[in-house]
């Protein structure tokens, strides 16, 4: 395929990327997608000028990623990926929301922040006719405590045949904000993406920042930084584990769980006194450095943790009214989730192996490897139990590099961000795959922010898992997902 | 059933018995401390550090409902001026008690009006609003409920419908996508009914103040009750917030 061959966070030039014509452009990004590429991005390169987009690829077999561009100016329409690679399906629709191009062929066309198409017209849901069928719409706002969206379920008795998740009500539009943002706020921006996902959104912003400035960061600062990574993935999968919990009844389960959350999020407010690890991340590295204190009192909490969820996880997935619940609930299987572009560790637990630590290596992950681990049947119980192994190695991988903390420097200066350039920064958040695009201008400032939150490709795996399945398992398919409203809408 | 026991006992007991005299991390950044005396004239470098622009000089003042409670304020300063003290009793019912100057020794919320102490100070039931926050707001109420806090202990809970409620709970910035399921559930909830906004989203827009995409004329129209700065609040911040407010010798 003709394209800019890139690699995780590098830095490239703007002018090295590939202008095509229409028919060029989409005959290099079909190349790319026929050889097994993921469609990861696809934006103009300006806001203001949309007529020249930018299609990001991923290798599956490598580590390798590819840009290519297409002028489009004159006719702004394209022939649909879709229908022969399905997971192109919200990237289309979300460009011609946004930017108003014309896909021909798209098997369904919807609004992806919005519940009207750009002009007004409602978009109405896919309708069940017949004897016995019902129409269920739950939200936006829910019954608990929780990002709102909107579900759309056609039901025939206690089956969903389809289920349709419409979002965008957290669009702040906080991708435009980055432009115009001093440097102090842009990581601040990232921080708030998704506010539970402060990290890793953090984490890839500033590796693209201070690799489009050149910046070499001091090892002490790359394992810490990894270190609070993975005291988030603890956190939120901790998190993930009370929720399927409630959803079924088990409250012991719940309050144990939440317990062990409070040990963890507190250890992160211990590195940086935010329990999301909000302000530990700084341009260079890390704003405070992990003192031996410190790290004791990180490692006391944690032992607890490591203690006590392998007695919790003993006695839920031994549980049988927990297995009743879990096990055959809100299937995807393999091919359905490597079709529609699922990532992370839904992915994962339905056997597609992926997890950028291990394809797309970065900072401390480079050197320590975190083992990649997925689990076949792709039910509630696998995206749980999965989530409860990757607890175990993160918590392993916590407590090697906090015993064992290199010497050296934990925060540099950063020289200034390179004009006329590019970079495409992937982190694996504790969801999966997080994408932040950038380009910037001739005068080293902004000129294109561009995230892929996790959740962006996982929804329409949520959607999948509902069909055949009793409407009563929504709650508990729905928090074994554990997806993201915010990072979705931006 | 032994097990369910067995991990009843491992939870041990870990309730904070006392939600006013909890000791938070080192590093928590909870009411600023500002010094007294001048800055050098023209010193403008913690007003250029703030990314919300939460922070003015001449006199040295914060405003919490927009400060995220970064440190970037204490670290520009060259005198080091200005150091966020452990305390994290923020809340207040008087919008303006939350911009924090020299002379601010500690905030606390007047005490709500007699009717409203006597419908909710034992009973109070929370509808929360999520109108474009991150999530962050969202899992500090949620950890309200959780074992170690636990919220319920005063009678007070999240219900799940604004016809169960007693008020509601704003975070985030309200976008224009949520403005008017905004509307529709509180015009639900029956009166009498208060408005808490939580978090600096809430309170101004906080990060996202900028945002042509937010819609915040619910605020223009209806007076909120009690202001629990933070981003995002820590639940102590929120629980302390509360009981001060009602009154409730905890």
């Amino acid at each position: 395929m003709i394209s800019l061959a890139t690699k995780n966070a590098e830095r490239f030039l703007l002018a090295d990327i590939p202008v095509l014509g229409r028919d060029a452009f989409c005959a290099s990004v079909t190349e790319g997608l026929s050889e097994g590429m993921r469609l990861i991005s696809l934006f103009p390169l300006r806001d203001d000028a949309p007529e020249k987009l930018a299609a990001v690829l991923a290798e599956t077999s490598s580590a390798g990623l590819h840009i290519v561009a297409g002028d489009f100016s004159g006719r702004m329409e394209l022939e649909s990926f879709t229908p022969r690679f399905p997971h192109a399906n919200y990237l289309e629709c979300e460009l011609a929301e946004r930017h108003g191009y014309t896909i021909h062929a798209h098997p369904r066309l919807r609004p992806v922040r919005s519940r009207t198409f750009p002009g007004g017209a409602a978009y109405d849901p896919c309708r069940l006719e017949g004897d016995e069928v019902h129409e269920v719409a739950v939200g936006p706002i829910h019954a608990g405590v929780i990002e709102p969206g909107h579900f759309r379920f056609q039901c025939h008795g206690e089956l969903v045949y389809s289920l349709e998740i419409l979002l965008g009500y957290q669009h702040r539009g906080i991708e435009a904000l980055f432009a115009g943002a001093s440097p102090e706020k842009r990581v601040l921006l990232a921080e708030s993406i998704a506010g539970d996902t402060a990290v890793g959104h953090a984490y890839a912003h500033c590796k693209a920042i201070e690799h489009l400035s050149g910046a070499h960061l001091p090892f002490r600062a790359q394992i810490i930084r990894s270190i609070a990574e993975e005291l988030e993935r603890i956190a939120m999968h901790l998190s993930g584990l009370i929720g399927v919990s409630n959803d079924i009844g088990l409250a012991i389960g719940a309050s144990s769980y939440g317990r062990l959350r409070t040990l963890v999020i507190n250890s992160l407010a211990e590195l940086c006194g935010s329990r999301f690890g909000r302000g530990l991340f700084v341009y260079g590295g890390v704003r405070f450095d992990v003192s031996r204190e410190t790290a004791g009192r990180v490692i006391e909490k944690l032992e607890t943790v490591r203690r006590d969820v392998t007695e919790i996880n003993d006695f839920l997935f031994s549980s049988t009214g927990a297995l009743l619940r879990f096990e055959h609930t809100g299937v995807v299987t393999k091919e359905t989730a490597a079709q529609i572009g699922m990532v992370g560790f839904a992915a994962r637990a339905s056997g597609v192996e992926m997890d950028t630590r291990t394809h797309r290596p970065y900072g401390a992950y480079r050197y320590f490897p975190v083992p990649l681990l997925t689990i076949g049947s792709g039910d509630v119980f696998s995206r749980s139990r999965l989530r409860a192994m990757e607890i175990d190695e993160s918590l392993r991988f916590v407590f090697e590099q906090l015993e064992n903390l290199p010497g050296g420097e934990f925060r540099v200066p950063v020289p200034p961000i390179s004009p006329g350039s590019g970079a495409v920064s992937l982190v694996e958040g504790w969801r999966g795959e997080i994408v932040h695009s950038v380009f910037t201008d001739e005068s080293g400032g902004i000129m294109q922010y561009r995230v892929k939150d996790p959740s962006f490709c996982n929804w329409w795996g949520l959607s999948m898992a509902l069909r055949k399945t009793a409407i009563s398992d929504f709650p508990v398919c729905n928090k074994s997902f554990d997806l993201s409203y915010a990072g979705h809408d931006l | 059933m032994i097990d369910a026991m067995k991990l009843r006992i491992l939870q041990g007991d870990p309730i904070v018995h006392d939600v006013h005299g909890a000791v938070m991390p080192e590093l928590y950044r909870g009411l600023p401390s500002i010094d007294a005396g001048s800055c050098p004239g023209g010193c403008r470098r913690c007003e250029d550090a703030c990314p919300t622009r939460a922070i003015r000089t001449a006199p040295l003042r914060v405003d919490l409902g927009v400060c995220v409670f970064c440190p970037r304020c204490a670290e520009a300063c060259p005198q080091k001026k200005i150091r966020f003290t452990a305390d994290y009793h923020l809340a207040a019912s008087d919008r303006n008690a939350l911009v924090v100057d020299a002379s601010t020794a500690a905030i606390r919320p007047e005490k709500a009006e007699k009717k409203i102490r006597s419908y909710f100070g034992r009973s109070l039931k929370l509808r929360q609003v999520s109108a474009g926050g991150c999530n962050g707001c969202e899992l500090e109420l949620n950890a309200l409920g959780n074992v170690n806090f636990d919220m319920g202990r005063y009678g007070i809970d999240f219900v799940a419908s604004p016809r169960h409620a007693d008020g509601i709970v704003i975070t985030g910035p309200i976008t224009e996508n949520m403005a008017d399921a905004l509307e529709l559930c509180y015009e639900a909830v029956p009166r009498p009914r208060i408005v808490i906004l939580c978090g600096a989203c809430a309170i101004s827009g906080g990060v996202f103040a900028d945002s042509s995409k937010l819609q915040r004329r619910f605020l223009e129209t209806t007076r909120a009750d009690l202001y629990v700065p933070g981003c995002p609040p820590h639940p102590l911040t929120f629980i302390t917030g509360v009981l001060d407010w009602l009154d409730r010798k905890s």
